[in-house]
């Protein structure tokens, strides 16, 4: 590498780690209970318990749960329905109104039903009213920095100057290491030149983790935008076609339990597991959208939008996903690492913990760099790189 | 120990990491069963025992 071309790759790390650092700092240290979030939130959950039943008891009819939910919150509007399909639970998504949703999609509040006695486990207040748990606080921080769709996309653009300081990271490691062996500390010398060579050593060894994290966490970030987009796309066109009478009336809707089994049976090797009611501004106003998933590892995280006609009960169509959301789908498991069970987290955890040290250690590289600049560092670098060729 | 490092010299081992850290990530990811998530716990382990050992050989020679 020339001695310019070096300058410049340094120019580059020092610029971009500075800009984004402050930010990936908060980002890791959300981040680390966020691998735990499943475990923080049963923790936290005060739920009744299911009850024990026996082996093979059916789950209840999903009209059965509606008519409870609708029953115990009169003149409430139904939002939507999920069966969880691994544990015995339905839960009723219901908000005052369909305007009052789209005005606030937080403004829903939610029943938790056993889905074998029919028992509620659980009632939320509505979101916008209910304090925020720890892992959501968490959540949000890390998502948005509260700010909504402006901080998802500051932190998009963060995280993509994050990956830019890795890869001039991967340009100026190769030069400093001219003299010395793979994973040197030298901790005699000072203290400055031990953290200089920890940076190094802890930033080239977890070097892929970070990009694949920094890089799905690009992707994860634009989650609203590209849902937005596929909806004015994609499903606006789908549904044009499909314009035609009054939306129905809520007692003149099909059986959701029906609209459920009729795209399970259409569609066997996928799980159906939840049904958005029509009227949502996420769905269609004349069906009931059936989100379904595949059963192998991977297919498992692809989700798949169903529609089924709301007064007739027919199967109308599969929804096509875009290869962006299918891409965004993909990122989700890869940045938030849940999906390798407990060790897997924890590794997740202690990789999340080794990033922490690199910003760290970058961080009082720069505050202690003292008279000498990091550009004569580089001028000297590039001397002894020469030499080396 | 002051003689200067090939470019192949250098990047052995953090390729070897990269490889092995993708590895893992898609063993878990494609597999989600038995033998490959093990796979994947194994291999992941793999950067994090390098920092380890890294750090503390050195401590030790102190």
């Amino acid at each position: 590498m020339t001695r310019s071309a070096l300058r410049r790759w340094f120019l580059v790390h020092k610029w971009t780690s500075l800009v984004c650092t402050v930010v990936l700092l908060v980002l890791c240290v959300t981040g680390a209970p966020l691998v735990f979030r499943d475990e923080l939130n049963d923790l936290l959950d005060d739920a009744l318990p299911y009850a024990s039943v026996p082996a093979g008891t059916p789950k209840l009819s999903l009209d059965r749960l509606v008519e409870a939910s609708r029953a115990l919150y009169p003149g409430e509007t139904i939002i939507s329905v999920f069966s969880d399909p691994h544990e015995p639970k339905i839960i009723v998504f219901m908000a005052q109104s369909w305007e009052q949703f789209r005005a606030n999609r937080r403004a829903i509040h939610s029943i938790r039903f056993d889905a074998h006695t029919g028992q509620v486990l659980k009632q939320t207040k509505p979101f916008n009213q209910d304090g925020m748990t720890f892992p959501n606080l968490m959540l949000q921080i890390h998502r948005d920095l509260f700010a909504g769709l402006a901080g998802e996309l500051f932190l998009a653009a963060m995280a993509l100057v994050f990956v830019v300081a890795i890869v001039s990271g991967i340009a100026v490691y190769g030069p400093f290491m001219r003299k010395l062996d793979f994973g040197t500390v030298r901790a005699d010398r000072s203290r400055r030149l031990k953290w200089l060579d920890l940076h190094n050593m802890i930033g080239v060894v977890t070097l892929a983790w970070a990009l694949v994290v920094g890089a799905t966490g690009v992707i994860n970030e634009l989650s609203t935008p590209l849902f937005a987009l596929w909806q004015q796309t994609d499903v606006r066109a789908m549904l044009d076609t499909m314009r035609r009478q009054p939306t129905a009336a809520t007692s003149e809707l099909s059986s959701p339990q029906a609209a459920l089994e009729t795209v399970q049976a259409k569609l066997p090797d996928m799980v159906a597991t939840s049904v958005v009611f029509p009227g949502s501004p996420f769905g269609s106003p004349y069906h009931y959208v059936v989100w379904t998933k595949g059963k192998e590892p991977l297919t498992s995280r692809l989700f798949s939008p169903v529609l089924v006609d709301a007064q007739s009960g027919a199967f109308v169509a599969v929804v096509a996903m875009p290869w962006y959301l299918r891409a965004l789908e993909v990122s989700r498991p890869l940045h938030f690492g849940d999906y390798g069970g407990t060790p897997l987290k924890v590794i997740w955890l202690l990789l999340d913990l080794a990033t922490i040290l690199v910003l760290g250690s970058g961080l009082y590289l720069w505050l202690s760099r003292g008279t000498s600049s990091i550009v004569e560092a580089a001028d000297e670098l590039a001397l002894s790189g020469q030499a080396a060729e | 120990m002051n003689a200067l490092r090939s470019n192949a010299a250098i990047w052995r081992w953090p390729a070897v990491l990269a490889a092995v850290t993708v590895a893992g990530l898609f063993s878990a990811l494609l597999g989600q069963t038995g033998a490959w998530l093990v796979l994947s716990w194994l291999l992941l382990a793999v950067p994090l025992m390098v920092i380890a050992w890294c750090w503390l050989s050195r401590l030790r020679e102190l």
